[in-house]
């Protein structure tokens, strides 16, 4: 009986180690693409490109001197921000009513519910064609409204069912409270329920502000390179004759790291938004 | 009674501005297209004049490239979803287990999820540079043979799948942990008692009771895995020549560079049918495992 106790542990230890063994090989897996990528930020061209990797250099910031001057990437960096702010702060409030509206009455049963989904689910590229001519007719092509627009075609939709959820949590008796106080219904939602769901609409803002952010598809239709956002600028730059790899890292660095600083900073919301509402 | 019917009014007039938004920005462009799709709208050729009944979606059935993206893209979504759902389901086993620094090894699992898949699309191209690359110097130390990871009609199609999986693996383990998370203990502890090994455990007690989590998981990693577009246009466009065509490049090219909006939004509603009925599943299932 004691042997078989003592192999017992002993297989657990050995289960344990290959455990750790095998997430941080999983982990370096994630990690070593990207700070690769943010070391050839810091590298001449010479570096970057030298087989085999020399592993010790003077680290510059001159990629990130000429990204600003010399590709006007403050340009991008600015319709980035205010395309992904402007579209995520049109649609917070919106959805949230209609998060309210669908948790509470019940507007329009099952078949909303269905089709909440349904648009969340939508294929880009079927939306953004007609979306494409729509804008041509309105003769509002290049322009930063176009995106917006166009961007609240997934933040809604992914909006409304993140809030869904968020709405749920917030008990009723509240706001029947309110009702008997004289509050009117409306003052209900926007002086009770929503304080009450703030975390987690600051939460869900967050992220689709990162979809907004992260999007290519609709600023690669709808707007000039010239006046498009971050993903855009990456794309035409690694076309470009004779590519900057340094420089493409800097940009690629401004891209991915605010992100990462955000979902660090909605950690303990992040996985329900990731997935899409699969999981309560 | 009549405050029920003021409560539904309330209701409805709150709803009105996402209603407003989603036909100006959703509905009315898809029947745009849906017009479209049977007339012969074009750039240059602007009017619905013409209605045509069918002929857009023979036109397109007859397309030797459409069956090319329709294959491609059934192939892609496949691979991935399988080899994502095993790979996942292995890592959620082990970060389900008792372990330190559980934390740490979730917020890295949750970094390519938040990057642009164009951004991740550009780090994979530059390492998967036939001479420059560091996959292919990797390789070399390792004293096996350089690959064109890109340049080739066979190869480029699996390193598009890589790319994919690295980022979008985390998709699945976070799905799948959730899902091991809220088993139940009582049924394992029962069957430890009954002598049961951990494999079949694993088989009798953790899968049948996962079903819901892992149907859920497939079916929105197979719509997701659909729209694939980003990748492959800053990996491949669609090359070489066809062998990385999904549907959604198919759809892109056809109408930005061949100029058939009718023929487009034909092509486009068959990918819209085909992920709808995804949808269907999907919502049956998810319905099913909130009131499970």
């Amino acid at each position: 009986m004691r042997v078989r106790v003592r192999s017992k542990r002993r297989d657990k230890a050995l289960m344990d180690a290959v455990t750790y063994v095998l997430l941080s090989l999983f982990s370096l897996i994630i990690l070593l693409p990207i700070l690769w990528m943010i070391r050839f930020s810091f590298t001449t061209k010479f570096i970057a490109y030298s087989i085999p990797p020399v592993w010790f250099f003077k680290p510059i910031l001159e990629n990130y001197r000429s990204l600003f001057a010399d590709y006007g990437f403050l340009n991008f960096f600015v319709n980035s921000i205010v395309v992904s702010v402007c579209s995520t702060i049109i649609a917070v409030p919106v959805a949230f009513l209609a998060a309210y509206s669908f948790n509470r009455f019940r507007t329009g049963g099952r078949s909303v519910q269905f089709g909440v989904l349904a648009l969340q689910m939508l294929p880009p590229i079927v939306l953004s064609l007609p979306i494409f001519m729509l804008m041509k007719s309105l003769n509002v092509l290049n322009t930063r409204g176009a995106l917006i627009a166009s961007y609240l075609s997934f933040n809604l939709p992914f909006l409304v069912w993140m809030l869904m959820g968020f709405v749920e949590g917030i008990p009723r008796e509240l706001e029947e409270a309110g009702v008997i106080d004289g509050a009117s219904r409306f003052q209900c939602v926007t002086r009770i329920v929503f304080p009450l769901a703030a975390p987690g609409v600051m939460a869900s803002g967050i992220l689709s502000f990162i979809l907004c952010w992260n999007e290519f598809l609709f600023a690669l239709i709808l707007m000039a390179e010239k006046k498009s956002t971050i993903p855009i600028v990456l794309a035409a730059m690694q076309t470009e004759r004779g590519v900057m790899l340094g420089t493409l890292a800097a940009a690629t660095v401004f891209a991915v790291i605010p992100m990462l600083v955000l979902s660090i900073a909605i950690q303990k919301y992040l996985v329900r938004g990731l997935t899409f509402g699969a999981l309560k | 009674m009549s405050l029920r019917r003021d409560e539904l009014k309330f209701g409805w007039s709150i709803l009105s501005p996402s209603l407003v938004i989603i036909v100006a920005i959703i509905i009315y462009p898809l029947l745009f297209s849906l017009v479209a799709s049977f007339t012969t709208y074009g750039f240059l050729h602007p009017f619905f004049n013409e209605f045509i009944g069918f002929e857009n979606y023979k036109t397109i059935f007859q397309d030797k490239y459409f069956w090319n993206a329709i294959y491609v893209i059934f192939k892609f979504v496949f691979f991935v979803v399988c080899l994502e759902f095993l790979l996942g389901f292995g890592v959620a086993l082990l970060l389900n287990r008792k372990i330190k620094a559980k934390g740490l090894f979730y917020t890295i699992l949750t970094i390519p999820m938040v990057m642009a898949p164009v951004a991740v699309a550009l780090i994979w191209r530059v390492f998967l540079h036939p001479e420059l690359g560091i996959m292919n110097y990797i390789l070399s130390a390792l004293r096996l043979a350089p690959v064109n990871w890109l340049g080739s009609g066979k190869i480029a199609f699996w390193s598009v799948i890589m790319v994919d999986i690295w980022q979008q693996v985390s998709f699945m383990i976070l799905v799948l942990l959730a899902g091991l998370v809220s088993l139940p203990s009582e049924p394992f502890e029962a069957a430890s008692i009954d002598g049961a090994t951990s494999i079949q455990g694993f088989f009798y007690i953790t899968l049948p009771l996962m079903k819901p989590v892992i149907v859920v998981a497939l079916l929105i990693r197979v719509i997701f895995g659909f729209r694939t577009f980003d990748l492959v246009y800053i990996l491949t466009r669609g090359g070489p020549g066809v062998s990385t065509d999904v549907i959604s490049y198919y759809i892109y090219r056809r109408t930005f560079m061949g100029l058939s909006v009718s023929e487009s939004s034909a092509a486009s509603y068959i990918l819209l049918a085909v992920t709808m009925v995804v949808v269907v599943f999907l919502y049956r299932a998810m319905r099913m495992q909130r009131e499970v």
